[in-house]
């Protein structure tokens, strides 16, 4: 029984997997999806998102960090 | 709780996951889509029959149709008159991506768009480009995933076959 409902668990948790559909890749291929910025204006605006997503503010070029206090 | 069950089970959950591609010997889809250019307008598919159709899923995005949509212009221009016919269908995100690569890339056939995946889900496009060349009976006769520098000399024979043989 606790198989058949880990199974069960898994196929349901499996189908909320997204595939993304060779024609849908336009979405990835967005200038804003790119790894790294393409211009200067993203690279500023990811530099002042991503402390604050990563809990980690002044990690890049402060001493300390990670409180999100500063 | 017996296997059986389970597994049916199972099935049922991968059930909306089954692909159903349209393949060689498949109707063409009954699906309807605007023109790109003037979206009051549509294209029905369904409608096409009577002519040798080739269905062409492209974008911008999309390196190899920077070669496949001067090639299918060419052999548009060169079958038209005999009852050849090709239908672009854009899966750019949005139209001002399409219309930019068109203004690099002119072709002279009819371009519809896709921005709801309407079209695309009917045909369940495996790759891009993906073409569909579809006989006078409006049955699918060849499936062409990618495009190389092969693709055009297969689809000028396979496109005289069909204008030949009256199918």
């Amino acid at each position: 029984m606790r198989l058949a409902v880990a199974l069960l668990a898994a196929a349901v948790l499996a189908g909320a997997c997204t595939p993304v559909a060779p024609y849908q890749r336009g979405y990835l291929a967005r200038p804003d999806m790119a790894m790294e910025p393409s211009d200067a204006g993203t690279a500023k605006a990811l530099e002042k998102v991503y402390p604050a997503k990563e809990a980690a503010r002044g990690g890049a070029s402060i001493g300390g960090g990670g409180c999100g206090c500063n | 709780m017996r296997p059986l069950l389970l597994l049916a089970m199972l099935a049922a959950l991968a059930l909306p996951c089954a692909a159903l591609a349209v393949g060689p010997g498949g109707a063409i889809p009954g699906v309807a889509a605007p023109r790109l250019a003037d979206p009051s307008q549509r294209v029905e598919f369904a409608k096409l029959r009577g002519d040798v159709v080739y269905v062409d899923f492209w974008a911008s995005w999309c390196v190899p149709c920077r070669e496949s949509m001067p090639a299918l212009d060419s052999l548009f221009r060169m079958y038209h008159a005999r009852g050849f016919r090709v239908v672009g269908v854009n899966k750019d995100v949005t139209t001002g991506d399409a219309l930019r690569f068109l203004q690099r890339v002119k072709v002279s056939f009819p371009l519809v768009a896709d921005r709801d995946d309407v079209v695309a889900k009917a045909f369940d496009v495996q790759a891009m480009p993906s073409g569909y060349l579809v006989d006078r009976k409006g049955v699918v006769r060849y499936v062409h995933l990618g495009f190389t520098a092969d693709t055009e000399a297969q689809l000028r024979t396979e496109i005289e076959k069909l204008l030949g043989s009256g199918a």
